[in-house]
C-alpha cells in the first residue's frame, strides 16, 4: 500500500472509531435514563427495582383522593388492578377523580411515590394502551 | 360568499406557483426567462397574499360560516385576538406558515437582481415546495370549508391558554424561523442544480440564514416564556417533544452558520455547508410533521389525523432524498479547495460542528426513539431530562472550552497559536476564583454545575477582556461573533444558578395564617369569587415579606372559561433581578385551607435575556455590511 492511501486508510479507522464510541456512548445513556411506561396490569407482571424511575397511567379510581396538608393521595386504577399513589404538590388542573392520569416517579412497598402528575390538556384524552369499555 | 374568493385565490396561486417552478427547474437560464420566473412569481405571492389578507378580514368581522373560524374565534374577543385565533389551531396555523414561506420567497425575489445566477433556480424550489405545502393545506387541512346555509351566531372561542399577547406572537416568530432557511436550503440546491462550483451561493444567503436564525431564536424564547407564565410549568425547559424539535432546527442552523463562515472565508467544508442547509431545512419540516400528526402527545398536537401525517411524512421523505440524492450526484463537483490547519480557526470550526452534530442526534434519538421502540416491542417508554442532560452537560462545557480557546485563532492560519496567552491565563485564573467562591459559598458539590459555571465564566470573562482590548486599541472585533458568544457564557451561567439554587416547595394554607418557607413569610389575606368576561375565577390574595423588610403581593387565580368549561391556572410571579417568587394555587382541602406551590427561580430572566442577546447579535451583523461573520 503506498504511504498516502495508508494515511486516509488510518484517518478513515480513527473517524470510524470516535463515531462507534460516541454512538455506543450516546445509546447506553439513553438506555440507562428511559422512563418506562407501565398500567396497573402490566405491572403486576414485571419487576421493577425500586430506584428505578417509570411512569404508570391509568385513571383516577372514583372516591380514592385524599388529601393530607400539601399531600395528596389515590388510587391509579385500569379497572382490573390499580395501585396506591402519593404526591406532594399541585395537582393539575384537569386532574380530577374517574378521568385520565399520567405519573412519573418511584415504586416502593407497593407504593407509587410520584414526582409528576399528568393530565391531559385534551379532555377526550385516554392514557396510552388502555381502550376501556366505561370511558364516556 | 367572500370566502370562496379567498379559496379560490389560494388555489390560483398554488397553479401559478407550479407554473414557476416547473418552469424555472426545466429551462435554462436566460434574462429572458429570469425575468418572466421573478415577475411571475411575484404574482402567485399577490394571488396568495390577497387570500390571506382576506382570510384575517372574515376573521376580523367575526364571519362564522367559515368553519375554521366559527370553531376558533368568538365575537367577543379583542381584534388582536381574533387575528391571532387564525393560528390557534392546525389549518389556520399551517396557512401561516405557506404565507410565511411564500413571503420569505418573496423578499428574497425583490431583493435579488434578476442577473443573480442562481435566483431562477432558487424560485423554483422555493415554488416547487410551496405548492406542496398548498395542496397538504387544501386537501388535507382545508381552512375555507363553510358551514351553510345556517351560520352559528357566535364562535366557540379560542382556547384560554392562548389568550395571552406572548402566544399571539410566539408560533409567527417561530414559523418565520422555520421556513426562512428555505433560502438557504434552495439556494444550496439551485447551486447543485446548476452544477458551476464557482457560483458563491454561501455569500448569497449569509443574512438571510441569519435573520431565519434570530426569528427561530426569539421564537423559542417566546415560547420558553410563555410556557412559564401562562401554562404554569414554572420553568424554562422541559425537554418536551415539541420543544425538541424546535430545538434540532436552531442547532442545526447555528452549526450552519459556523460552517457557513468558514465556507465564505475560504470555500473550505463546502460539503459540509450544503449537507447543513439540507438538514436545517429537513428538520424544520420534521418538527412540523412531528407537532402536525398528533404522533406525540403535546400541548401543541392539535389534532391527530393520520392522514396528515402520512401526507407530510410522504412529502418530507420526497424532499430530502430529492436534495440527497442531488448532492450525491454533484459531490465530485464541491471538491473542498485545500486541507484545513490544525490550530486555525477552520479547524475550531470544524470541531464545533461535531458537537453540534452529536447535540442533534441525541436529542434526535430521544425524540424518535420511544416511537420505534413502542412498534418493535409493544411496550411505552419516554425519555426524559436525565437523558438530555447526560448528553448536553458533557458536551456543552466541552466546546465552551474550546470556544475559549479559539478566541485567538486566525483564519487559514496555524502559526503564532499559542495556548498561553495574557488573555487566556488571566481568564482562567478570574474564573477559577470566582468558581471556588461559588462553591464555598453556596455549599455545592456538584461538579456538572461548578463546571458549567466556570466555563461560562471563562468565556464571559475573556471576551470581556476582547471587547476592553478592541475598545483600547482600536483593534478590529466581530460584533456578531463577541456579543452571541458572550451571551452564550452568560446562559451558561444562568442556567447553572438557576438549577443550582431554585426551589419549589408545596404548602397548604388557611385564611388568615402565616407560612414561612425559606427566607418569606407568606400570609394568605383573602380568597374571592371574580367574575371576568369570559370565565369565573377564584382569586387568592397573599402577601409576602422576605428578610430583607421588603413586602409585596401577589394574587395567583384558578379560572373556568365558559365556553369551554375549561380551567386554567393563572400565576403570580413577583419579579426581582435575581429571582423570581413564583405563585400558583391548587385545590381547597377538606379543613379549608388550600395548597399553594411556591416556586423561588433564580435567574431566570437571565436565562431568556441571554437568549435574547444571542438574537440580538444576529441583528447586528444583518444590519452591518460586513460580509464576513465569525
Amino acid at each position: 500500500m503506498n504511504p498516502i492511501r495508508k494515511k486516509r486508510l488510518y484517518s478513515i479507522l480513527l473517524v470510524f472509531l470516535f463515531s462507534v464510541s460516541g454512538i455506543s456512548l450516546i445509546l447506553y445513556s439513553l438506555n440507562s435514563n428511559l422512563d418506562y411506561f407501565f398500567t396497573p396490569t402490566e405491572l403486576k407482571n414485571v419487576d421493577i427495582p425500586s430506584e428505578k424511575r417509570i411512569k404508570i397511567g391509568g385513571m383516577v379510581l372514583e372516591d380514592s383522593v385524599q388529601r393530607y396538608k400539601s399531600e395528596i393521595s389515590f388510587i391509579i386504577t385500569d379497572y382490573e388492578n390499580s395501585i396506591n399513589v402519593v404526591f406532594e404538590g399541585i395537582v393539575p388542573d384537569l386532574f380530577k377523580e374517574g378521568s385520565g392520569v399520567v405519573a412519573l416517579g418511584f415504586i416502593k412497598n407497593e407504593i407509587f411515590y410520584a414526582q409528576e402528575v399528568l393530565a391531559k390538556h385534551d379532555e377526550n384524552y385516554m392514557p396510552p394502551n388502555l381502550n376501556l369499555e366505561n370511558d364516556n | 360568499m367572500i370566502i370562496e374568493i379567498s379559496h379560490f385565490l389560494s388555489i390560483l396561486s398554488t397553479g401559478l406557483f407550479f407554473l414557476v417552478g416547473s418552469f424555472s427547474l426545466s429551462t435554462s437560464n436566460t434574462p429572458y426567462t429570469s425575468n418572466l420566473i421573478s415577475r411571475t412569481y411575484s404574482h402567485a405571492f399577490l394571488f396568495l397574499l390577497s387570500s390571506f389578507l382576506i382570510y384575517i378580514w372574515l376573521a376580523i368581522t367575526d364571519n362564522f360560516s367559515v368553519q375554521y373560524i366559527a370553531n376558533h374565534s368568538n365575537s367577543a374577543l379583542p381584534i388582536f385576538y381574533k387575528i391571532s385565533s387564525i393560528w390557534s389551531a392546525h389549518e389556520g396555523s399551517m396557512f401561516l406558515w405557506i404565507f410565511f414561506l411564500a413571503l420569505w420567497g418573496f423578499i428574497f425575489n425583490i431583493n435579488i437582481k434578476n442577473t443573480e445566477v442562481l435566483k431562477p433556480k432558487t424560485i423554483g424550489v422555493i415554488s416547487l415546495i410551496i405548492v406542496g405545502f398548498l395542496l397538504f393545506l387544501l386537501i388535507t387541512s382545508n381552512p375555507f370549508i363553510t358551514i351553510l346555509p345556517i351560520a352559528p351566531l357566535n364562535g366557540a372561542d379560542i382556547n384560554p391558554v392562548l389568550q395571552d399577547p406572548a402566544l399571539a406572537i410566539h408560533p409567527p416568530t417561530l414559523y418565520l424561523g422555520y421556513v426562512g432557511f428555505v433560502i438557504p436550503f434552495a439556494c444550496s440546491l439551485a447551486f447543485l442544480i446548476n452544477g458551476d462550483p464557482s457560483a458563491k451561493w454561501e455569500q448569497l444567503v449569509n443574512k438571510w440564514s441569519v435573520s431565519a436564525w434570530v426569528f427561530l431564536t426569539v421564537g423559542i424564547t417566546l415560547g420558553s416564556w410563555w410556557a412559564y407564565y401562562e401554562l404554569g410549568w414554572g420553568g424554562y425547559w422541559f425537554w418536551d417533544p415539541v420543544e425538541n424539535v424546535a430545538l434540532m432546527p436552531w442547532l442545526a442552523a447555528t452549526a450552519f452558520l459556523h460552517s457557513l463562515s468558514v465556507s465564505i472565508k475560504s470555500s473550505q467544508l463546502r460539503t459540509w455547508t450544503i449537507l447543513l442547509s439540507i438538514t436545517v431545512f429537513s428538520l424544520s419540516l420534521f418538527g412540523a410533521f412531528i407537532v402536525r400528526s398528533g404522533i406525540i402527545d403535546s400541548v401543541h398536537s392539535f389534532a391527530n389525523d393520520p392522514q396528515r401525517g402520512l401526507y407530510l411524512l410522504a412529502f418530507i421523505a420526497v424532499i430530502i432524498a430529492a436534495s440527497l440524492s442531488l448532492f450525491i450526484l454533484r459531490f465530485s463537483l464541491i471538491k473542498p479547495s485545500g486541507n484545513i490547519k490544525t490550530f486555525s480557526k477552520q479547524s475550531f470550526i470544524s470541531i464545533n460542528n461535531i458537537f453540534f452534530g452529536t447535540l442533534i442526534f441525541s436529542v434526535m434519538l430521544g425524540v424518535v426513539y420511544p416511537l420505534i421502540y413502542e412498534y418493535l416491542y409493544d411496550q411505552k417508554i419516554s425519555v426524559g431530562a436525565p437523558f438530555y442532560n447526560a448528553i448536553f452537560i458533557p458536551i456543552v462545557i466541552l466546546a465552551s472550552l474550546f470556544l475559549f480557546f479559539s478566541v485567538d485563532s486566525k483564519w487559514s492560519r496555524s502559526i503564532n497559536f499559542k495556548i498561553f496567552t495574557k488573555p487566556i491565563v488571566l481568564s482562567l485564573i478570574f474564573s477559577v476564583i470566582i468558581t471556588f467562591a461559588i462553591h464555598f459559598v453556596f455549599k455545592t458539590n456538584n461538579v456538572a454545575i461548578l463546571l458549567s459555571i466556570f466555563v461560562g465564566l471563562l468565556v464571559i470573562i475573556r471576551y470581556l477582556i476582547e471587547v476592553s482590548i478592541s475598545l483600547i486599541f482600536k483593534k478590529y472585533l466581530n460584533p456578531f461573533s463577541a456579543i452571541a458568544h458572550f451571551a452564550l457564557g452568560l446562559l451558561l451561567v444562568s442556567i447553572s444558578f438557576n438549577s443550582l439554587l431554585s426551589t419549589e416547595r408545596a404548602l397548604n394554607i388557611k385564611i388568615n395564617e402565616f407560612e414561612e418557607y425559606k427566607d418569606l413569610t407568606i400570609y394568605f389575606k383573602d380568597i374571592r369569587v371574580r367574575k371576568g368576561s369570559n370565565f369565573d375565577a377564584v382569586k387568592a390574595e397573599f402577601n409576602i415579606k422576605d428578610k430583607n423588610g421588603n413586602s409585596f403581593d401577589l394574587s395567583p387565580e384558578k379560572r373556568r372559561y365558559f365556553t369551554r368549561g375549561q380551567i386554567t391556572t393563572e400565576t403570580a410571579i413577583h419579579v426581582s433581578p435575581l429571582k423570581d417568587i413564583y405563585l400558583t394555587i391548587g385545590d381547597q382541602l377538606e379543613d379549608g385551607s388550600w395548597i399553594v406551590n411556591v416556586q423561588i427561580n433564580f435567574l431566570i430572566r437571565w436565562i431568556w435575556f441571554s437568549a435574547c442577546l444571542m438574537a440580538f447579535a444576529g441583528i447586528v451583523l444583518v444590519s452591518t455590511n460586513r460580509k464576513s461573520n465569525i
